[in-house]
C-alpha cells in the first residue's frame, strides 16, 4: 500500500516536473521570438535610415553637375543601344549619344 | 427543586442551540446567496470589469509605405523618429525644466513654460513630436530627471530626393494623412493598417504579460512604384528653373511622357515646394499646373483639327486654301494672322500657324464635327492619371457654340485644356492614332519580407482609351506638319543636329480681366515635341503662363528652346539611337 501510494506520488510529481520544464521551454522561446521580432523592428530601422542616406547622398540633384562637368566618372555600357533594365541606374549616366554600332569597352 | 428543574429541563439549551444554527444558516445562506451572485449572475460583468483593470489595448503603429521611382530610387520613405513628452505633475521646478528644454530644441521658453504651467495635473504632454536624432542626442545628454520626461517612437515621413516632384508625390502630414499627389491618392495603401497587443498589467500599471491570442500584426504601408524617372524629372525641373529664371512668368510647366505606354516620366511644376519642410511656402507653389491649370491652348490645337479633318474626309492632303494676305471677313468680325500668307497646302497652314487657313478648315468641319474633334482627342474630360485636383478644362457643348466658335475653336481658342490633357493628346498623335490614358503609378508591392511577391497591380492600366484618327492620318501629321513646323516653321528652336524632332508651337492670348477681352501683352506661351519623327519614343510639353521679360513671347521663343533641350537629354537617358542617317538621307 505504501509502494503504491509512494509510487503514485512520485508520478505526480514527475508530471509537475515535466509540465514546470516544458513551461520554461515555452517561455523561452516566446522570449527569444518576441527578442527576434524587436531586432527585426531595430533592423528595419536601421535599414530604412542608411537607406535614406544612401538615397541622399547619391541623389541626382547632387551628381547632375560633377557628372556634366566630367569631374565624375561615368561608366558607358558597353551595348549602347540596349533596351533591358538598368541594373544599378546610379551609375548608369550617359553623355554621348547613342548608335547603332556598339562602342568598345573604356580602358581601365 | 426549582433549580433544579430549570436546569435539569430538557428544553433549556435547544433555543440557544436552534438559535446558533439559525443564524449560522443564515450566514450560509447570505455567503452561499453572495457566492451565486458573484461566480454565476454578475460574473460576467465583474470579469469584464477585472479584464479592463487588468487589461491595455497597445496600438502597434503601421509604417507607412515608401514611393519609388522606375529605377528604384527613393522618393518616399518613413523613418522612426523620437517625440519628446513630459510629465507635468510630476515637474518640481517647471522654469528651470523649460529653460533647459527650450535651449536645447531652440525654442520660445516662455510659451514652453506657459505650456507646462496650464498643464499642471496632466501627465502627458508633447514638447516637440519627431525630433531630429541630433535633437533628441541633445535632450538626452541635459539628464533630466527619469520620472519627468520621456521619448516616445513615431514615424517620420522622408523624402530624399528634396524637392524633386513634390507636385506628383505630395507630403504626409504629422498626422501621418497624406495631402496632395500620390501621397494622398494612394493614402490607405500607403499607411497601410495598424496592429494592435494586448498587454497584462499588474495594480501598478506595469506590464507583466503580453497575451498573444488576441494579437494583431500591423499591415504595413506598400511601395508604390511611379513611372516617373527621377533622372529625368531633374532634367525637366532644370530647363523649368532657367525657363523662370529668364522670362519670369507667373508659372510653368513641363512634362514628359512616352507615347507607347502612356507613361509620364516626368512631370515638374512651378512655383514649387520642399515636403521636408512644407512652411512659408507660397500660397500658388501648391498647384500643380500640368494638371489644375487650364488656358487656352492656341496653336497647339491646331493639328488635331486638321488630323479630324483628314480622317472625316473633309479635306484632303493636297488641299489648298486662300489665306487672304492675313486677313478674313468670317461672319461678323475680322480674323488676321500674324505674318499675311497666300495660298497655303494643309501642311503650309500647320506650318506656318496660320489662323485664317485654320477657320476654313473649321468650315468646312462644322460645329459638330469640331466638338467630335475635341472629344475624340480628350479634351473636355480628365485624363484619368492618378493625381488628385485633375482638372477636366473647359469645352461647352456645341449647341452654345455660335458662328465665332467655327473661327474660334480651330485656333485653340473658346477651349480651355490642361498641360496634361494637351500632351497626352499629342502623344496620340504619335501613337498612330491610339489615345492612352497618362499613368504615374506602375504598380505597388508589398513591404519585406514579402518584397520579392509581385502581387496583383491594381492601378487601373488601360492600355488604350480610344481611337482618335488612323495611323496612315497621324504619322502623315506627325513626319508631315509637325515635323516641317520645327525643320522651317515657327518650332524652328527646337530643330536639334542629331533627332528628327516634330512639334507645334503655342501663342494664345490670355483674357484681360479688365476688359474682358483678349489681351495683346499677357500670353500664354507652349511647344509640343516629340521625337524621332519616323518612330516617336518621347514626347514633351512645356507651358509658360504669362512670361513677362521682353516684348515678343511666342511659343518658338519661350517655350522651345527649353522643350528641345530636355527632349534631346530624355533621348539620350532613353538610349535611343541618333537619327543621324535619316536626318542626312532627308537633307539631301
Amino acid at each position: 500500500m505504501f509502494f503504491r501510494f509512494g509510487s503514485a506520488l512520485v508520478l505526480i510529481v514527475l508530471i509537475s516536473l515535466a509540465g514546470v520544464a516544458v513551461e520554461k521551454r515555452n517561455l523561452e522561446l516566446r522570449r527569444r521570438v518576441i527578442h527576434q521580432h524587436f531586432q527585426t523592428d531595430v533592423l528595419r530601422d536601421v535599414h530604412a535610415r542608411l537607406r535614406l542616406e544612401t538615397e541622399q547622398l547619391g541623389a541626382p540633384v547632387r551628381m547632375l553637375d560633377s557628372i556634366e562637368s566630367g569631374e565624375l566618372a561615368v561608366r558607358q555600357p558597353e551595348q549602347t543601344v540596349d533596351t533591358s533594365p538598368r541594373r544599378v541606374p546610379l551609375l548608369e549616366w550617359r553623355r554621348a549619344i547613342p548608335t547603332n554600332q556598339p562602342t568598345a569597352a573604356p580602358s581601365q | 427543586m426549582t433549580s433544579n428543574r430549570l436546569t435539569t429541563s430538557p428544553y433549556a439549551g435547544k433555543w440557544r442551540s436552534r438559535l446558533t444554527i439559525c443564524l449560522l444558516t443564515a450566514v450560509w445562506i447570505v455567503l452561499s446567496g453572495r457566492l451565486v451572485f458573484l461566480q454565476w449572475i454578475g460574473s460576467a460583468q465583474l470579469a469584464e470589469k477585472a479584464n479592463r483593470q487588468r487589461t491595455y489595448l497597445q496600438t502597434i503603429s503601421a509604417r507607412p509605405g515608401d514611393i519609388i521611382d522606375r529605377d528604384g530610387r527613393l522618393l518616399a520613405t518613413t523613418v522612426n523618429a523620437r517625440s519628446l513628452y513630459v510629465v507635468p505633475e510630476r515637474i518640481a521646478d517647471p522654469e528651470q525644466i523649460a529653460t533647459e528644454l527650450a535651449e536645447a530644441l531652440n525654442a520660445d521658453r516662455q510659451s514652453l513654460l506657459d505650456r507646462i504651467l496650464t498643464h499642471r495635473s496632466k501627465r502627458f504632454l508633447w514638447i516637440k513630436r519627431r525630433l531630429e536624432e541630433s535633437e533628441a542626442a541633445v535632450v538626452r545628454a541635459l539628464n533630466l530627471p527619469p520620472q519627468v520626461w520621456g521619448f516616445r517612437k513615431e514615424y517620420l515621413r522622408r523624402y530624399p530626393q528634396g524637392s524633386l516632384a513634390s507636385h506628383v508625390i505630395g507630403l504626409r502630414d504629422i498626422d501621418g494623412v497624406g495631402h496632395g499627389g500620390i501621397e494622398e491618392r494612394y493614402d490607405e495603401l500607403i499607411r497601410g493598417r495598424d496592429g494592435r497587443r494586448v498587454l497584462v498589467r499588474d495594480a501598478r500599471g506595469r506590464v507583466i504579460d503580453v497575451n498573444d491570442d488576441h494579437d494583431e500584426l500591423p499591415h504595413h504601408g506598400r511601395t508604390v512604384v511611379l513611372t516617373l524617372s527621377a533622372v529625368i524629372q531633374l532634367y525637366a525641373e532644370r530647363e523649368l528653373d532657367a525657363v523662370m529664371t529668364q522670362w519670369q512668368p507667373r508659372t510653368a510647366c513641363a512634362i514628359v511622357l512616352e507615347p507607347r505606354t502612356g507613361d509620364v516620366l516626368a512631370m515638374a511644376s512651378r512655383p514649387t515646394f520642399d515636403p521636408n519642410q512644407p512652411v512659408n511656402v507660397a500660397h500658388n507653389a501648391w498647384t500643380n499646373t500640368a494638371i489644375a491649370s487650364m488656358y487656352e491652348p492656341g496653336s497647339t490645337f491646331k493639328p488635331f483639327i486638321v488630323a479630324w479633318a483628314l480622317e472625316t474626309g473633309r479635306i484632303r492632303p493636297t488641299d489648298r486654301f486662300d489665306c487672304e494676305q492675313g486677313a478674313y471677313k468670317m461672319g461678323g468680325r475680322v480674323l488676321h494672322d500674324d505674318h499675311p500668307q497666300g495660298w497655303l497646302d494643309i501642311s503650309g497652314i500647320l506650318v506656318k500657324s496660320s489662323n485664317i487657313g485654320m477657320a476654313k478648315i473649321g468650315e468646312r468641319l462644322g460645329n459638330e464635327e469640331l466638338f467630335n474633334a475635341a472629344i475624340a482627342f480628350g479634351f473636355g474630360r480628365k485624363t484619368g492619371c492618378e493625381l488628385p485636383g485633375e482638372s477636366a478644362g473647359s469645352l461647352r457643348p456645341p449647341d452654345s457654340w455660335n458662328s465665332y466658335s467655327t473661327g474660334s475653336i480651330p485656333m485653340g481658342q473658346e477651349i480651355a485644356v490642361t498641360p496634361l490633357q494637351l500632351l497626352t493628346a499629342f502623344a496620340a498623335l504619335s501613337n498612330n492614332g491610339r489615345l492612352m490614358t497618362p499613368q504615374l503609378v506602375s504598380k505597388h508591392i508589398a513591404p519585406p519580407p514579402f518584397d520579392d511577391v509581385e502581387l496583383t497591380n491594381t492601378s487601373s492600366r488601360e492600355t488604350v482609351v480610344s481611337r482618335t484618327v488612323s495611323p496612315a492620318t497621324a504619322r502623315w501629321i506627325v513626319e508631315g506638319p509637325l515635323r516641317d513646323a520645327v525643320r522651317v516653321g515657327t518650332g524652328q528652336a527646337a530643330e536639334l543636329s542629331d533627332y528628327l524632332v516634330f512639334g507645334k508651337t503655342g501663342t494664345a492670348q490670355k483674357i484681360d480681366p479688365a476688359t474682358g477681352t483678349y489681351s495683346s501683352e499677357h500670353h500664354v506661351s507652349s511647344f509640343v515635341c516629340g521625337a524621332p519623327a519616323n518612330n516617336p519614343s518621347v514626347v514633351v510639353a512645356i507651358v509658360v503662363d504669362d512670361p513677362s521679360v521682353g516684348r515678343t513671347h511666342y511659343g518658338g521663343q519661350v517655350a522651345a528652346p527649353a522643350a528641345s533641350r530636355l527632349l534631346r537629354k530624355v533621348l539620350i537617358h532613353q538610349r535611343v539611337p541618333a537619327d543621324g542617317e535619316p536626318l542626312r538621307a532627308a537633307q539631301r
